[in-house]
C-alpha cells in the first residue's frame, strides 16, 4: 500500500526521537 | 484508495524504534499491504505519538489495519475490574480507528497480578468454555468488528495438542469468529510433541483462518531429559526454514484467509544484519502470499460479523476454575525442584479433574516451570 509522502516523513522523524 | 488484495501481506507494527527502523524500507516502497498493532500495549501511554497516529490512520481509513489483544487473560476463572478496564479502552480505541478485526490469545495468565506472569493452557472444560465463549461476544460488543481468537503454541499432553482446534471452533461459534493460525506455535507443538503435520493440521477448522502469523523462535534443551531441545516461541530469531514451509503447505488450505502477517520483537531487530534479515524474510512471505491470490473470489466467504446482541447477564465467572489456576500459578512459580513440583500438582485440587495432570509430558511440565518463573520476575 503506499503511503502518503507526509506519512512516511513523520515516521522518519519520530523514529528520529524515537 | 487503493482495492485491497485478496490476502494482505502484512507486519505486526508497534511504536517500537527497532521494529519500525527495520519496517521502514518496506512502508517506504510500499509493499506492507495491512498493518497489525498490539494495540493494549498502549493503554497505559497518555498519549500515542501524531506520527505514530498518522501511520496508524493511514492503514486504517483505508481498512487494513487490524487490532492484536496481549493482556486480557481471555480464560481466568475470575472476572476481575481489570478486564472490565481493558474492554473500556478497547471500545474507546476502536471507536479512535477503524480495525478490521481485533485478535486475542487462547489461555489464561499465571501470577497474582494482571498484566503480569505468562499464559498458559486450560482444561476444555464446559466452564471454561463458557467463559472464553461469554468473553469472546464482550469483546465483540466493545469494538463492534471481527473478533478472533490465536492458537498457543504452549501444551502439557499430546492429548490437548490434537484437541485444540476444536476447542477453538466450539469457543468461536456464538461470536462467529475467527482464528489466527499462528503457524510457529503449530511448529512449536509438531516439533515438542513430534506430531505429523498432515495429521495435526487435519485436526483444525481451516475455513476459520482469517489470518495467519509467521515468526520465529528458540530452543532450549531439557535438564530433564538431556537429549530433548523444547521449541519457544519466543518471537526474537528470524523465521526458519521450517516455517516458510508450513506457510507454503497451509495457505491453498484457508478459503477465508485475509491477511498474513510477520511478526518479530525489536529486542530482536537492533542490529542492521537483522534488519536485513527481517526484510528478506518479508520478502519470502510475500512470494509465497501472491500466487495464492489468483484465482480466489473477490472477498472471504465468511466476513466473520459477530452478531451483536445486547449483553444484560453478569459477567461469567468460576471459582473453582480460579482457584485450581491459582494454585496452579504458586506450584509453577515456588516449587524448589522439578520433583516438589509433580508432588504438588498430584496433591493439589487439579488432580483427578478435567485439567488431567497425571497425563502431562515431563518436559513440557519442566517448560511451563521455566515460562512462569521468566514472566513472574
Amino acid at each position: 500500500m503506499k503511503l502518503p509522502k507526509a506519512v512516511l516523513g513523520a515516521v522518519l522523524v519520530g523514529l528520529a526521537v524515537q | 484508495m487503493e482495492t485491497a488484495p485478496r490476502i494482505c501481506s502484512a507486519v505486526a507494527c508497534n511504536l517500537d524504534a527497532d521494529i519500525l527502523a527495520a519496517v521502514y524500507p518496506l512502508l517506504e516502497e510500499g509493499r506492507v499491504e495491512a498493518l497489525e498493532w498490539a494495540f493494549d500495549a498502549l493503554y497505559w501511554a497518555e498519549q500515542v505519538p501524531e506520527w505514530f497516529e498518522a501511520l496508524l490512520q493511514a492503514y486504517a481509513q483505508a481498512g487494513r489495519l487490524i487490532g492484536h489483544g496481549v493482556f486480557f487473560s481471555l480464560l481466568s476463572g475470575r472476572w476481575t475490574p481489570e478486564q472490565q478496564q481493558w474492554l473500556q479502552d478497547l471500545r474507546q480505541v476502536a471507536s479512535r480507528y477503524q480495525f478490521d478485526h481485533i485478535t486475542e490469545h487462547f489461555g489464561f495468565f499465571t501470577g497474582q497480578n494482571f498484566h503480569h506472569g505468562a499464559p498458559l493452557p486450560i482444561p476444555y472444560s464446559a466452564a471454561a468454555l463458557r467463559i472464553g465463549q461469554d468473553r469472546l461476544l464482550r469483546i465483540a460488543d466493545a469494538c463492534r468488528c471481527p473478533v478472533g481468537l490465536e492458537n498457543l503454541a504452549f501444551a502439557y499432553a499430546l492429548d490437548e495438542v490434537r484437541r485444540h482446534g476444536e476447542f477453538l471452533d466450539q469457543l468461536l461459534q456464538p461470536v462467529n469468529g475467527f482464528i489466527i493460525l499462528d503457524l510457529h506455535n503449530l511448529y512449536c507443538q509438531l516439533h515438542n510433541f513430534e506430531v505429523p503435520y498432515e495429521e495435526l493440521i487435519a485436526l483444525y477448522p481451516l475455513d476459520r483462518v482469517r489470518e495467519i502469523h509467521i515468526s520465529g523462535g528458540s530452543w532450549e534443551d531439557s535438564a530433564l531429559t538431556p537429549a530433548r531441545r523444547i521449541r519457544r516461541d519466543t518471537h526474537d530469531e528470524a523465521v526458519p526454514d521450517e516455517v516458510f514451509e508450513l506457510l507454503r503447505l497451509t495457505l491453498p488450505r484457508c478459503p477465508n484467509l485475509k491477511y498474513v502477517v510477520l511478526e518479530q520483537l525489536g529486542p530482536g531487530l537492533r542490529t542492521e544484519a537483522s534488519r536485513l534479515r527481517f526484510q528478506a524474510d518479508f520478502g519470502r512471505m510475500e512470494a509465497l502470499v501472491q500466487p495464492q491470490r489468483a484465482g480466489l473470489a473477490a472477498g472471504p466467504g465468511n466476513a466473520f460479523r459477530p452478531p451483536l446482541a445486547p449483553l444484560t447477564a453478569p459477567a461469567a465467572e468460576d471459582g473453582q476454575l480460579h482457584a485450581q489456576q491459582r494454585q496452579l500459578s504458586d506450584i509453577l512459580e515456588t516449587a524448589g525442584s522439578y520433583e516438589e513440583v509433580q508432588r504438588r500438582l498430584h496433591a493439589s485440587a487439579l488432580a483427578g479433574t478435567d485439567w488431567r495432570v497425571e497425563s502431562w509430558a515431563p518436559h513440557m511440565l519442566e517448560t511451563a516451570v521455566n515460562i512462569a518463573r521468566k514472566w513472574k520476575q
